[in-house]
């Protein structure tokens, strides 16, 4: 680990000043940042330590339903709170199949937003990598690439973005709020993230210093409540980052669908949210065949990065799935892991 | 100053910049915090901060300052244990012990909901040892052990003699010791498969505060050796050096940096600056064995045989005679791969010399006796200055029959003086350690109409990587008890092991036989489906029986032999249970598909080659026993089951007998615990030592009392002489006043070896839309003679076959075309969770074996060997397509499945 300095602000203000200092990176559980120190991946010269600082870590609801989550809410104070989990179960779902509790009970929910890839050539700091070093090259294209992009990558980045949580909230219309020198302003997390391009080293729109106060979602978003799934597929049944995940939630009404959400975790840099999809189902009766052609929509771009052509075909698949399992109805309790010995007594699946 | 609360202690201390509370507890000598990783994936690191479970490996350590810290040395804080290490210690819910800590430490925060949700509420903590059932059992209170009564230890369910230590966090494993004055050691490993190190500016390295010394190959001695450890140094190649100015894999040392920290032994490792001639590199061994491909290692001229480390050929009978009698031939390419040990417990030592004047090495081995041996020859020293033992070791299957960590230790401790410690990361492990060779099978395998095989014919093709050790006794292996398995006048195989700039593989559980195993399972069930018959009678017509002569491709006579014959048996049991079913249906609908399958595996108790235990027990002033025995304890429960033979033969109770093991200067010479040997061959000689200890105490107590030796009798703590009762202290003390010591040495050898079998019996189904397997039932019958301790025996399976579906469904050690592996964590190499690991029903067949001591055999290496072709069998049953090459991962079934729907 390199030797850095440490700062710990009292206030977000200051917070702020401190970060817009080139070489500077917030430190909140550290779940993600202290791994990459402890392998070299990250050197950054300055931690400033935000874990401490007042207003951030409250769930606060509004009356129209929806609500705002402090930067610093631990990701198990959030999925455990039974309010949010019955209005927004897809995100609980999502939070709930990602990591372990022990890791939950530390991460928070600004360090999700912001995890870094699990490009295994960007964990490699013998490998050529542009996220890390700008420029380097990208020793992932014509490597192993079984688990990187189909949708939106460039040749100079491939890679993947690994959350669980923000693939329903891209869905579910979540909001960031970020404050920084410049004051105060809101941007949806659809558009929070940056597609690689050129540039894969910037990966959100976050200016130096900025710093993720809340993510708040609006009160249309749990009219979904009732249909809403997440569905995760990965190589082991639990503790591993998706290879396909998708995000389903519909308001139906007579067997038609009045509006329709549905976001790919899994095979972006960013988790992807694909309107086109959504919008083919509105109006529709809920069925194998709306389903279908939403997920041949929704990959309708995708191209392979490499030896994953198969993740187009399996996330057409998944989408499917998550869309019926979505008009089945949210589940009232959150189903057990399939492989283990007690997943026959719930006689639940999920998690595919 | 900071002020740390733990386990109601203040600290007053400052942890080093950067550091994560993990590295800082162990600083304060909390070594109940266990490290497995580092990273986040493993919990054995698990603490409570102000009540809440945290990997403190990730938890930076100031954040602990003003927190309430608790470790699972502070969980029984009245003294009394914590009711969840109650029910540990009931359930026995560990073997090496290593993960049982963090285990707790979860498990004790658990809600009722969490409980009743483990895959869930258990996703952050791994264990490699257990299959997670004892686990399961402690979580739901169930109680696995029997009491210890004098005279009745054999076939009870004892509890493992270290389990308080084990619960309480005071179990100390191999680093779990202060060492004052201590430096560390850490090494540069190569970026690159295959070049020439031209030259190593180590000026910048050495600028470094704390660093001590930067050591290269020009430094070290220039003795060829292999890390591997056999009793015989001859089956390996001497191929290797401390360290080599040519690095043949990545991941391989290129220097050693020692300093006064672990962290500067870090920095100094990364301000070497090291110039590489790049070489041609090979990867693939098929590609290696051609003329012209890139060379790993020098050859004298007589023995000019390209990168072919080892070659093995043979047939019986005529197998292109055997062939043209066959009704119906299979005839299949089958590959399997590499896999990593994954023994929570990294390597790791610890050098110094002592008071003595002789070296001491703590390490975490499976055969410290091979290890001094080699070590000695290594360093140029006596092996009588050298003093190589284990105290606690974590978990090792076949990783630490291996010498990869001592040796560094004790030449820089011999350089510089002063005690020096290394201890890998677990990075390390997945790139530098050895791991299962990766195997390529071609069966062909003909049979006529009613079934009968009339010819076989096996070609392996082994990559050892770039070092050869284990690599000629896995393809023997290989070439051996699988084919052996079947009855056949026909048989013919040729075998060979090639280098290549991959890891260097060495042994792993099943060693060479899982991979064989593999493939013709499947070419069995393959021919029964060509010819209509059922998987279990194909078997049963086929398998060797006693009188059989028990051969595979050579003439030569063996030395293995059936003490008892239990595989109908086990065959009957899996057959009945799977007809019986569990209750457990398939998830509904159409795209779900359902089928089982049957696999079996032979084994032969010890390895062809010499293996050799010694034993020595001592009756104690007061009355009771020390027995010692150079077997290594790392999971396998042996003490447990050496204590328990000894304390059958005497009559007594487990507790009366205190036991030391794995150590040179302290326990009679042992090979090493490996290929399945604790019980047969360490526990022939307990045996031995144990009836000469009786036959030494009777013959003592006659002739004191006058009273006949046939009128003597021992009698848990005492003897009677005729009517005259005489406790054993007072005998001892009767003795020691005529200098009688009480004191008896016994050594066993391993021929004749006897015979295991396992059989593993699976339903499954497949989801044909995502190639996603769900287990349904997985039942496993073995033939290991009798248990001397059943709930052991059973853990061993359950562990064995958890890794079984490791290897076949998850274990996937992905490599990229420099020969870098791409996914060296825990996080993206990937083992079974309690979420991945399905309930075995386990069951032994009842024999009684004539040759292994009191009637056991070996037990712990072969359940594994017949998990991946039961699993491939079912998936063929379920799909009605073959996938012959592991893992089954999601990605690689479905393409195909999609295809065929």
């Amino acid at each position: 680990m390199n030797r850095f300095d440490y700062i710990r602000p009292a206030t977000v203000s200051e917070a702020v000043a401190a970060a817009s200092v080139p070489g500077s990176a917030y430190l909140a559980a550290g779940t993600n940042l202290i791994d990459l120190m402890k392998g070299g991946v990250v050197r950054p010269e300055r931690l400033v330590d935000v874990s401490h600082l007042p207003g951030l870590d409250g769930i606060e609801h509004f009356p129209d339903g929806g609500l705002r989550i402090g930067a610093l809410v631990r990701n198990a104070d959030l999925a455990h709170d039974a309010d949010f989990a019955a209005r927004f179960p897809a995100v609980a779902e999502a939070l709930l199949s990602g990591a372990s509790p022990q890791l939950r009970n530390a991460a928070t929910v600004g360090g999700n937003l912001l995890q870094r890839t699990r490009c295994a050539y960007f964990y490699d700091v013998a490998s050529a990598c542009n996220k890390r070093t700008p420029g380097a090259g990208c020793d992932a294209r014509g490597g192993q690439t079984r688990l990187q992009a189909v949708l939106g990558w460039s040749e100079a980045c491939i890679a993947t973005h690994p959350s669980d949580f923000c693939v329903p909230l891209v869905a579910l219309d979540a909001i960031v709020e970020i404050e920084g020198r410049s004051g105060r302003r809101d941007v949806p997390l659809e558009s929070f993230y940056r597609l690689p391009g050129d540039t894969p080293e910037r990966e959100s729109v976050l200016e130096a210093g900025e710093l993720i106060l809340a993510v708040r979602l609006p009160g249309t978003a749990a009219a979904f409540a009732g249909h809403a799934r997440y569905l995760k597929v990965r190589d082991r049944t639990s503790y591993a980052f998706a290879i396909v995940s998708a995000a389903a939630a519909l308001q139906i009404e007579s067997g038609r669908i009045l509006q329709a959400r549905l976001a790919l975790g899994g095979v972006a840099l960013k988790p992807w949210r694909t309107r086109a999809a959504e919008d083919s189902m509105a109006g529709e009766i809920t069925g194998p065949d709306t389903f279908r052609r939403a997920a041949d929509i929704a990959l309708a771009d995708a191209q392979p990065s490499g030896d994953n052509a198969f993740k187009i075909e399996l996330a057409r698949r998944i989408v499917v799935r998550a869309l019926s399992q979505a008009a089945v109805g949210t589940p009232k309790r959150m189903p057990a892991l399939p492989a283990s010995p007690f997943a026959a007594v719930s006689g639940a699946i999920t998690y595919v | 100053m900071s002020r740390y609360d733990v386990n109601g202690r203040l600290y007053a201390a400052e942890p080093q910049p950067g550091e994560c509370l993990r590295s800082f507890l162990r600083s304060l000598d909390v070594f109940g915090v266990k490290k497995g990783c580092d990273a986040g994936d493993c919990g054995a690191c698990t603490v409570h901060i102000d009540g809440k479970p945290f990997h403190s490996c990730l938890v930076p350590a100031f954040r602990g300052d003003g927190c309430k810290i608790t470790t699972i040395e502070g969980l029984a804080e009245t003294g009394e244990w914590h009711p969840m290490q109650k029910a540990f210690h009931d359930a026995q819910a560990f073997q090496c012990g290593f993960c049982a800590a963090g285990m707790i430490m979860t498990a004790v925060t658990f809600t009722d909901a969490q409980r009743a949700d483990l895959p869930h509420a258990l996703k952050g903590n791994l264990c490699r040892c257990t299959g997670y059932r004892s686990i399961n059992d402690a979580l739901h209170g169930t109680c696995n052990i029997e009491p210890d009564v004098a005279g009745n230890a054999l076939g009870a369910s004892l509890a493992n003699p270290f389990t308080s230590e084990i619960l309480t966090g005071r179990a100390r494993y191999t680093m779990d010791i202060a060492v004052a004055n201590l430096l560390h050691l850490k090494v540069l490993r190569s970026p690159h498969a295959h070049a020439r190190i031209t030259g190593i500016d180590r000026s910048q390295a050495l600028s470094i505060p704390g660093v001590v010394a930067v050591y290269t190959w020009e430094d070290v001695p220039k003795r060829l050796f292999s890390s591997a450890l056999h009793e015989d140094h001859l089956v390996d190649p001497d191929d290797m050096m401390l360290l080599d100015d040519v690095v043949r894999f990545v991941g391989q040392r290129v220097a050693a940096v020692v300093a006064e920290t672990e962290a500067a032994a870090e920095a100094g490792c990364r301000a070497l600056e090291v110039e590489y001639e790049i070489l041609p590199a090979v990867f693939d061994p098929v590609v290696a064995m051609q003329p012209g491909a890139p060379q790993l290692h020098a050859k004298d001229h007589l023995s000019n045989s390209g990168n072919i480390f080892c070659t093995l050929a043979g047939e019986i009978g005529d197998v292109a005679q055997g062939f043209a009698e066959a009704f119906a031939i299979h005839e299949q390419t089958y590959s399997t791969t590499r896999a990593q040990h994954v023994h929570l417990e990294t390597h790791g030592s610890i050098a110094w010399k002592g008071a003595d004047n002789r070296w001491h090495v703590r390490t975490s081995s499976q055969a410290p006796f091979a290890a001094q041996k080699k070590l000695a020859y290594v360093m140029g020293i006596p092996a009588r200055d050298l003093h190589v033992f284990t105290e606690r070791v974590g978990g090792g299957f076949g990783g630490k029959q291996e010498m990869v960590s001592e040796d560094l230790v004790l030449f820089a401790t011999i350089k510089l003086n002063r005690p020096v410690s290394w201890e890998w990361t677990r990075e390390e492990e997945f790139i530098a350690a050895t791991t299962r060779h990766q195997m390529t099978t071609k069966v062909k395998i003909g049979a006529r109409k009613d079934g009968t095989i009339t010819a076989m014919d096996v070609e392996v093709v082994s990559n050892t990587g770039a070092y050869g050790g284990h690599g000629s006794e896995t393809l023997g292996a290989a070439m051996a008890s699988p084919i052996a398995a079947y009855r056949c006048k026909n048989k013919k195989g040729i075998g060979h092991a090639v280098y290549t700039n991959m890891t260097p593989a060495g042994g792993f559980r099943g060693y060479g036989a899982s991979q064989t195993t593999f493939a013709i399972e499947q070419a069995i069930d393959e021919l029964a489906v060509l010819l209509g018959i059922d998987p279990f009678a194909m078997r049963r017509r086929n398998v060797v029986m006693p009188g059989d002569n028990i051969e595979s491709i050579w003439q030569e006579p063996s030395d293995a032999s059936f003490g008892s014959h239990g595989i109908d048996e086990c065959l009957d049991i899996v057959e009945r249970e799977l007809a019986k079913g569990n209750g457990i249906v398939k998830p509904e609908g159409a795209d779900w598909l359902e089928g089982q399958g049957v696999a079996l595996a032979m084994l032969e108790c010890g390895p062809p080659t010499e293996h050799r235990s010694g034993a020595e027990m001592r009756l104690l002033p007061n009355g009771t026993y020390h027995l010692a025995c150079g077997s290594t304890e790392m999971g396998n429960g042996i003490t447990t089951a050496h204590k328990q033979i000894a304390a059958h033969i005497l009559g007594t109770r487990i507790e009366d007998i205190d036991i030391i093991n794995a150590d040179t200067d302290r326990t009679p010479y042992d090979t090493g615990t490996f290929a399945s040997t604790g019980t047969v061959v360490g526990g022939k000689a307990v045996h031995l030592a144990a009836e000469a200890m009786m036959a030494d105490i009777l013959a003592f107590a006659s002739r004191h009392t006058g009273v006949a030796l046939d009128q003597c009798r021992l009698d848990n703590d005492a003897v009677f002489c005729g009517n005259r009762r005489l406790s054993l202290s007072e005998l001892h003390a009767a003795g020691t006043a005529v200098d009688h010591r009480f004191s008896v040495n016994r050594r066993a050898y391993l021929s004749p070896r006897t015979i295991a079998f396992n059989v593993q019996g699976v339903r499954l189904a497949v989801q044909r839309v995502t190639g996603e397997i769900r287990v349904l039932h997985s039942v496993h019958a073995a033939d290991i003679g009798k248990p001397i301790n059943p709930m052991q025996c059973r853990g061993q399976l359950d562990g064995a076959v958890a890794m079984g579906y490791g290897w076949a469904l998850i274990e996937n050690m992905v490599h990229d075309d420099a020969g870098r592996m791409v996914n060296p964590q825990l996080r993206n190499c990937r083992i079974p969770s309690f979420a991945d690991t399905p309930h075995t029903d386990v069951f032994f067949a009842n024999t009684i074996d004539a040759i292994g001591p009191l009637g056991a055999k070996s037990q712990g290496e072969c359940g594994i060997n017949p998990v991946a072709p039961a699993v491939a069998n079912a998936i063929a049953n379920a799909t009605g397509l073959r996938f012959a090459h592991l893992p089954f991962t999601p990605d690689r079934l479905f393409a195909r499945l999609a295809a065929h729907s």
